[in-house]
């Protein structure tokens, strides 16, 4: 009684109930169902990108210090976040493909015809619209790939006549890609290009109310409600299918965070390989008409349907728009198998899935203030292994970086361990220790008598029995434990004061120990107290010649390949980056 | 409606027109001028930064240099961060310097996986060992940065110039 009375006040002063009922009751056509059911399902995909695209907008912080933090926090960190995400990625290249293929299927029935102009217009504004959101979507994560696709855009705008560097800028937020320019595209995703993408929809079904969607339509009516409620059922199953996907792909791709400074092979999103494929056609002053006008020549031709069929015929029609599609499919396809036969493009999209993946689990950790990618280079496992292969591996092997066959320098796989300093001792002319580098001949084996001493003279092993050189090895590693380090097991005192004794009787000969020996003057063996601890590799890296490394000789010019000082080349912050991850995956892995 | 109604319809407009001009016109002013703002641009000279010690390049080596100096991005500044990056290579005591922006679309210059030279992994441009251009989309060979050695180091101007065109415009 009281729900009525509320309910006859409101429709008193509103009218809203009599609205519905015509609006609902009306007769209008209802043939044409495939048609119906694309556009239905094109509703269907905007109306779960601008439910989750809201949901997005309550984490995600268009800043480049935060972008990609808050992205991998939603994706990875907040809860239901990945299932957010992963709708709105989604629903997003659905929404690609079944706006393309409404206009496929437009072409074959025709749906361009009078009275349906300009309900064809908007269903090309919408795929227009749906690019430019995918396009712009793209940049928000502030990753890798995002901010490489875009830079090339607007370097490829910028190549248009007069103004082209113009808006280049303008999409930019200046003469190069920053803060602004990831605002802008956030605006222009969220605000901009949804509301009239919004309106174009309105605007079809609107008219569609009067004409039906296709020829023929109006052969049968329903009532609108009827139409309404087959609507919901395919968006129903459309919500399906995107959790389905969704559910299957587990996580919406992110790259790693953007680096301006990095050697990333960018390659465009899948829906623009296309158009990446039809650069390479047009070279010089012909590649910006050939990779703008040609894609604007074929809207222009879907466009102008209605006048095309009416003056030509309606196979023309159609055998343009298949060309159109089928060379486009044809383009990307060959783009892909192109890179996917490309070595060289192979191994670097290899190392920066694996850079994303790291990024992504330290991320888990915390992101700080400034951002991702300070976040990586602050890190041993990223920074340090860039460090290491930029600077150390055209000399030294760790792990995957380094060539075994070219290296000149020693191998770090298990440097720090006794299984290392034990081989070491045995054979340092071996080509994974010295024998490849000017330390060659410099260290003589410890138990094994040199081939140069003449037959009949007196030689006699640094090191006697298995049990010495043990108590050395695990000495030296000793020397270098951090209290950071994975903890040792534990080891016998009388073993280790054992292998000091000998490092300090018999290895200073050559060797200093607590900065005494080198009895003969060599300036050449490196000190052993603290040898490969973090500030003993620290120092080696920072400059060899050094009392408390390799010392004065290590820099000579006379020894040719010599490991160079790196102090004037690399901060102090990335030199204890690279020393740290060499110790930590020389300790961790074993020769 | 019927015709009557035009004339007095038609006042109605001129003023909701007059009105509006006026009104959004100043609105637009303003608003458009802050919109286009960031995108003023023009040539800028370019910034010295200091880099590697000379000793620290090999002749015929080309090698990839970090050019580290503070950085403005919008609200934004940062101290002593990696602004770009520049190949070096080394002539005696004298360095060139090329920028690792490919003059085609922007993307990053590495070694040529050929031979001597550079090229670009985006649109395979192959540059020679003295940058110029081999073949590819590239429009223009690899853009020289003006570099000198100091006291044992080299510094190399910091300068970004236009994408895709066959001349070198400074931009920024």
């Amino acid at each position: 009684m009281r729900l009525r009375d509320i309910g006859t006040f409101i429709e008193e002063r509103t009218s809203l109930g009599a609205a519905a009922a015509s609006f609902l009751d009306a007769r209008v056509p209802s043939g044409a169902w495939v048609s119906r059911v694309l556009a239905s399902a094109v509703a269907a995909c905007v109306g779960v990108l601008a439910l989750t695209g809201v949901a997005l907008m309550m984490a995600y912080s268009p800043a480049p210090q935060s972008a990609w933090a808050s992205v991998h926090y939603i994706e990875y960190v907040q809860a239901h976040g990945w299932i957010i995400r992963g709708l709105h990625f989604w629903a997003a290249q659905a929404l690609f493909v079944l706006a393309a293929l409404a206009i496929l299927h437009g072409t074959f029935v025709a749906s361009y015809r009078s009275p349906r102009e300009i309900m064809w217009w908007l269903m090309l504004v919408v795929l227009g619209l749906t690019l430019a959101e995918m396009i712009t979507g793209g940049l928000l994560p502030w990753d890798q790939r995002g901010w490489w696709g875009r830079v090339v855009e607007a370097n490829i705008v910028g190549m248009a006549p007069v103004i082209g560097g113009w808006i280049g800028r303008m999409i930019s937020g200046g003469p190069e890609l920053g803060a602004l320019g990831l605002v802008r595209a956030y605006t222009a995703h969220v605000v901009l290009l949804p509301l009239p993408l919004v309106l174009a929809l309105w605007g079809q079904r609107a008219m569609a109310r009067r004409h039906g969607w296709a020829p023929g339509a109006d052969s049968k009516s329903a009532p609108y409600v009827r139409l309404l409620g087959s609507s919901a059922l395919v968006g129903a199953m459309v919500v399906c299918g995107l959790f389905a996907v969704t559910g299957w792909a587990r996580h919406a791709p992110l790259e790693a965070p953007a680096d301006g400074m990095s050697d990333y092979p960018a390659r465009p999103e899948w829906f623009l390989m296309t158009l990446y494929r039809l650069r390479k056609f047009f070279h010089g002053p012909m590649e910006f008409w050939g990779t703008t006008a040609l894609p604007g020549v074929a809207a222009g031709y879907f466009a102008l349907l209605p006048w095309i069929e009416r003056r030509l015929s309606r196979a023309v029609a159609i055998a343009g728009a298949l060309a159109v599609f089928g060379g486009a499919a044809a383009l990307g396809v060959l783009a892909f198998r192109h890179d996917a036969g490309d070595p060289q493009y192979v191994k670097a999209h290899a190392k920066w899935e694996k850079q994303a993946a790291a990024a992504i689990e330290l991320a888990k950790g915390g992101v700080p203030p400034d951002g991702a990618l300070a976040m990586e280079r602050r890190d041993p496992e990223l920074r340090g292994r860039d460090v290491f292969d930029k600077h150390c591996a055209s000399c030294h092997v760790l792990g995957d970086l380094g060539d075994g066959k070219k290296a000149s320098a020693s191998r770090l796989d298990g440097w720090g361990t006794t299984a290392w300093i034990e081989a070491m001792m045995h054979d340092p002319d071996a080509p994974e220790f010295f024998g490849r580098g000017p330390y060659l001949e410099q260290m003589p084996s410890v138990d094994v008598r040199p081939k140069k001493k003449p037959p009949g003279e007196a030689w006699k092993p640094m090191i006697r029995s298995d049990a010495e050189r043990k108590a050395v090895a695990l000495f030296l590693a000793k020397e270098g434990d951090e209290p950071s380090d994975a903890p040792r097991p534990p080891v016998d005192p009388k073993a280790l004061a054992e292998g000091e004794k000998i490092v300090s009787d018999r290895c200073t000969t050559c060797h200093l120990y607590k900065g005494d020996g080198d009895d003969e003057g060599s300036g050449l063996a490196p000190e052993l107290s603290r040898y490969g601890s973090l500030e003993w590799t620290r120092a080696q890296v920072a400059n060899p010649a050094t009392a408390t490394v390799y010392r004065d000789k290590a820099l000579d010019p006379a020894m040719k390949k010599h490991m160079p000082r790196f102090d004037k080349d690399l901060t102090a912050g990335d030199i204890d980056l690279v020393a740290r991850y060499v110790r930590s995956h020389g300790r961790s892995s074993s020769l | 409606m019927g015709d009557d109604v035009n004339p007095n319809r038609r006042g109605a407009l001129r003023v909701l027109a007059v009105g509006g001009v006026v009104g959004c016109g100043a609105l637009a002013v303003p608003t458009i001028r802050f919109l286009v703002a960031p995108a003023a641009g023009g040539g800028g000279s370019g910034r010295w930064v200091k880099t590697v010690p000379l000793e620290s390049l090999t002749e015929g080596e080309p090698k990839r240099v970090a050019l580290v100096s503070d950085h403005r991005d919008a609200w934004t500044l940062e101290k002593q961060v990696e602004l770009g990056a520049a190949w070096l290579e080394r002539r005696g005591d004298k360095v060139v310097a090329w920028s690792t922006v490919c003059p085609h679309l922007g993307c990053a210059v590495d070694r040529s996986p050929t031979g001597p030279g550079f090229f670009c992994p985006c649109h395979d441009s192959y540059f020679d060992a003295e940058g110029g251009r081999v073949n590819g989309p590239s429009p223009r060979g690899l853009d020289v940065l003006a570099a000198r050695v100091e006291d044992g180091f080299v510094h190399v101007e910091f300068q970004r110039f236009r994408q895709g065109t066959p001349d070198k415009e400074p931009v920024g």
